[in-house]
């Protein structure tokens, strides 16, 4: 058996190196809702491929709101695979930093809340 | 599965946000009484692992890709569905935020079909399977398959309420791609909870039935 520091360096390695893979070698084939959008909009039949540069119409969509978000498509204006990558690592480490920091603020309640 | 805004009209991602609130704070209750300091790095180990493979998309025949979702897969390790919804929303809001993947208005609706969904389907699945198989890997692996199909179709009758898909093409559209897109998730599931058991059966929840 593992140890706790060994487990958590291991996965933390693991998640890293499948994000980063990702960028490299993920499908870029549209997923399931998207290729569902396609095929409601005449771009795609069930079985096929969809054709070069087929995209959901969102013009044609019932959602109104609109928000630009500053890393869209896990990808920064101008920049290249290996800031792609770094993005990746970037939100894979959001992610993790985000429940440690939430296990250290719940530390401290519950010492506080015994004490 | 990460619906967009477009996808969605606001008043009714509204209604969703709302339920999916619900949920969220039931989450949170987990969080305060279950989420020991032991269970934190591995919390944190599944959030960003589900974070990393939701972005692998892996290509399943018939032009079209999927990934992880991942709530069967932490409601089973983590021996809750509010694990689950807790993770997955974390996740949900750092993918909308930060890389504009899955909508803001709708992300109640992502939350609940990914992580409530997910999360509960895939739970009572792997327990009711697993009392009948014997066998935690297959129950598993069959769990997260009906955790991805069923939140699918449940997506695809939101995104007929939406005026998005209609009803039957909707259905047989999202169905044939997640039952295929499942099988990613089946294999995943069974293989990362391979690792854990082999790695560190004790911190999975003892209502995984890993021996001791």
């Amino acid at each position: 058996m593992i140890s706790n520091r060994q487990f958590l360096i291991g996965g933390i390695a693991l998640a890293l190196v499948i994000g980063v893979a990702a960028v490299f070698f993920a499908s870029a084939d549209p997923d399931g809702l998207d290729s569902t959008a396609l095929i409601v909009q005449g771009q795609k039949d069930l079985t096929g491929p969809a054709g070069p540069g087929a995209e959901v119409d969102e013009a044609s969509l019932p959602g109104s709101f609109e928000y630009n978000a500053p890393f869209a498509d896990y990808t920064l204006e101008g920049g290249s695979r290996l800031t792609d990558a770094g993005l990746m690592v970037a939100g894979i480490l959001a992610a993790l930093v985000l429940v440690l920091a939430l296990g250290k603020g719940l530390k401290a309640y519950r010492q506080t809340r015994s004490s | 599965m990460h619906i967009p805004d477009s996808f969605m009209p606001i008043s009714q991602g509204a209604v969703y946000w709302l339920i999916a609130l619900v949920f969220i704070v039931l989450a949170l209750r987990w969080v305060r009484n279950e989420m020991s300091e032991e269970k934190v790095p591995l919390v944190a180990i599944l959030a960003a692992g589900v974070f990393a493979l939701q972005a692998f998309n892996i290509p399943v025949t018939m032009g079209t890709s999927g990934h992880l979702l991942g709530g069967a897969l932490v409601a089973i390790v983590l021996g809750s569905p509010f694990a689950a919804v807790f993770i997955l929303t974390l996740v949900l809001i750092v993918q909308g935020v930060l890389f504009g993947d899955g909508g803001i208005t709708v992300m109640g609706a992502n939350i609940i079909n990914m992580g409530v969904i997910g999360g509960f389907v895939g739970y009572y699945a792997y327990h009711g399977l697993r009392s009948l198989t014997k066998n935690m890997f297959v129950s598993a692996a069959v769990a997260a398959w009906l955790a991805c199909i069923i939140p699918a179709l449940v997506a695809a009758l939101e995104l007929y309420a939406a005026g998005t898909f209609p009803l039957v093409p909707g259905l047989v559209s999202m169905g044939v791609y997640h039952a295929l897109i499942g099988l990613v998730e089946a294999a995943i599931t069974g293989v990362v909870l391979a690792l854990i058991v082999n790695s560190r059966p004790d911190i999975l929840d003892r209502s995984t039935g890993v021996p001791a």
